[in-house]
């Protein structure tokens, strides 16, 4: 009988151990469907650089008196990034690394090496705080196909989202901050001063 | 005597729910006397560029279920959708602020083609929250071997601000605005157990700037003068 009980009682500890270990990390896989941005395409054959940081990046954080936060973003930079690019290009070729390219070649006129440098969130612990926060800093470089850098340009983006659901809320704010990126590199690409004389030296080399 | 404890009891409990109500002022303004053609839609965003507070999804949502629903339904365009078709130019930091950013915003083709798609005619730009401004009042509770209670009364005010700017995108123009404010007290009595009596602002903004709306969008010569009511 007494075997019985403290069988019982242990399971009750794990129960609740398990209950209160859960309740202290959230892990969160960014679910994002985004659209085809509304912009012309730019006459360029472009090779876009998806490296495994940004595929697989985990951003993971301990917030003090909060929980542990794992949120993983990889998939979502893929389908932001490769959406985005495609709509903004009239040819896109997605490369693992670096392609090697012969120096007269014409398949494409420069890779795009995108990194997402700083990921940063806030959670409200109060009440009167309604709004999860999120700014994601992206740096997007531009290569020539000998592998001289161009340009580096840093795109910001800001999200929040009212906390209703904690998890749902995150999510929604990265998207919304992903958004934002998507929508500045998109709209503002052409007026960055080194990326506009990179796309007027094509212009000429296609004009010649 | 017991008849007089059940009097003062009743007295109470009715000066406890006058402490708790809605009151609503709506103020109209319409610019020309533009209406909604049959085969025109509409379709409600919410303003989202301030860092502080911004117009929440369900406002958005009650507002547009209510205009497309009824006897006399408008053609309601769904907010998401028409965000995603228009991705990036009514993003929060893209959206045009002023009627004049509007205009080179569709000097675009594609921009322009695209809004012509969605047959949207107006877009009706909801701006501000519903915050809580003062809460008081406290309930305490106890539990022994007799049993379980609450004794006490706790009180809050939430206030619902909201702007609904109407712009016309055939005429590239602001047609109004309506301006809604609605105060909302709640009030929780707990003798034993907690009664909440709740103010639903929010909702009651909705359904006035709904029903304002409508008009609207439907009467030409509507919409001159503040409109207040109590409940």
């Amino acid at each position: 009988m007494s075997d019985v009980n403290s069988r019982r009682q242990l399971q009750i500890i794990i129960v609740v151990a398990s209950m209160l270990l859960s309740g202290c990390s959230t892990s969160i896989w960014v679910e994002a469907d985004f659209p085809q941005p509304l912009v012309n395409q730019l006459p360029v054959s472009m090779g876009l650089i998806l490296d495994d940081d940004l595929l697989d990046y985990v951003h993971y954080e301990e917030l003090p008196r909060q929980a542990s936060y794992t949120i993983q973003i990889g998939e979502a930079n893929e389908l932001m990034l490769v959406q985005l690019f495609e709509s903004m290009f009239t040819d896109l070729t997605e490369y693992n690394e670096f392609p090697l390219i012969e120096p007269d070649s014409v398949e494409i006129d420069g890779v795009l090496w995108p990194e997402l440098e700083r990921f940063e969130f806030d959670v409200p612990v109060g009440q009167r705080d309604e709004f999860v926060e999120v700014w994601i800093q992206y740096i997007v470089k531009l290569y020539e196909t000998d592998g001289q850098l161009v340009t580096e340009w840093p795109v910001s983006g800001y999200g929040k989202a009212e906390m209703i659901d904690r998890d749902d809320a995150l999510n929604s704010a990265i998207v919304v901050a992903m958004r934002e990126v998507g929508a500045t590199i998109s709209t503002k690409f052409t007026d960055q001063p080194e990326l506009q004389d990179w796309l007027q030296e094509r212009g000429n080399e296609a004009s010649l | 005597m017991n008849t007089a404890k059940l009097f003062l009891l009743v007295a109470v409990f009715l000066g406890i729910l006058g402490g708790c109500g809605v009151t609503t002022r709506i103020e109209p303004y319409k610019q020309s006397d533009v209406v909604v053609g049959q085969d025109e839609s509409i379709v409600v965003l919410a303003r989202k560029h301030h860092s502080s507070h911004e117009a929440e999804q369900r406002i958005v949502d009650c507002i547009s279920d209510r205009l497309a629903s009824g006897d006399d339904a408008l053609n309601v365009y769904n907010n998401i959708e028409f965000e995603d078709e228009l991705y990036p130019w009514f993003e929060p930091s893209m959206a045009p602020v002023t009627t004049v950013e509007l205009s080179e915003l569709l000097t675009r083709e594609n921009v322009l083609n695209q809004v012509l798609s969605t047959g949207v005619r107006f877009v009706v730009w909801l701006d501000g929250s519903t915050t809580r401004v003062a809460s008081g009042g406290g309930i305490s509770c106890a539990a022994g071997v007799g049993g379980a209670g609450c004794l006490g009364l706790g009180w809050w005010e939430d206030d619902s601000i909201y702007d609904a700017t109407v712009w016309d995108l055939q005429e590239l123009s602001s047609a109004g605005t309506i301006y809604a404010d609605v105060s909302g007290r709640s009030v929780m009595p707990a003798l034993v157990i907690p009664i909440p009596l709740i103010a639903r602002p929010q909702l009651a903004a909705c359904r006035g700037l709904t029903q304002q709306l409508r008009q609207f969008l439907t009467s030409p010569g509507y919409g001159n003068g503040p409109i207040t009511s109590s409940e």
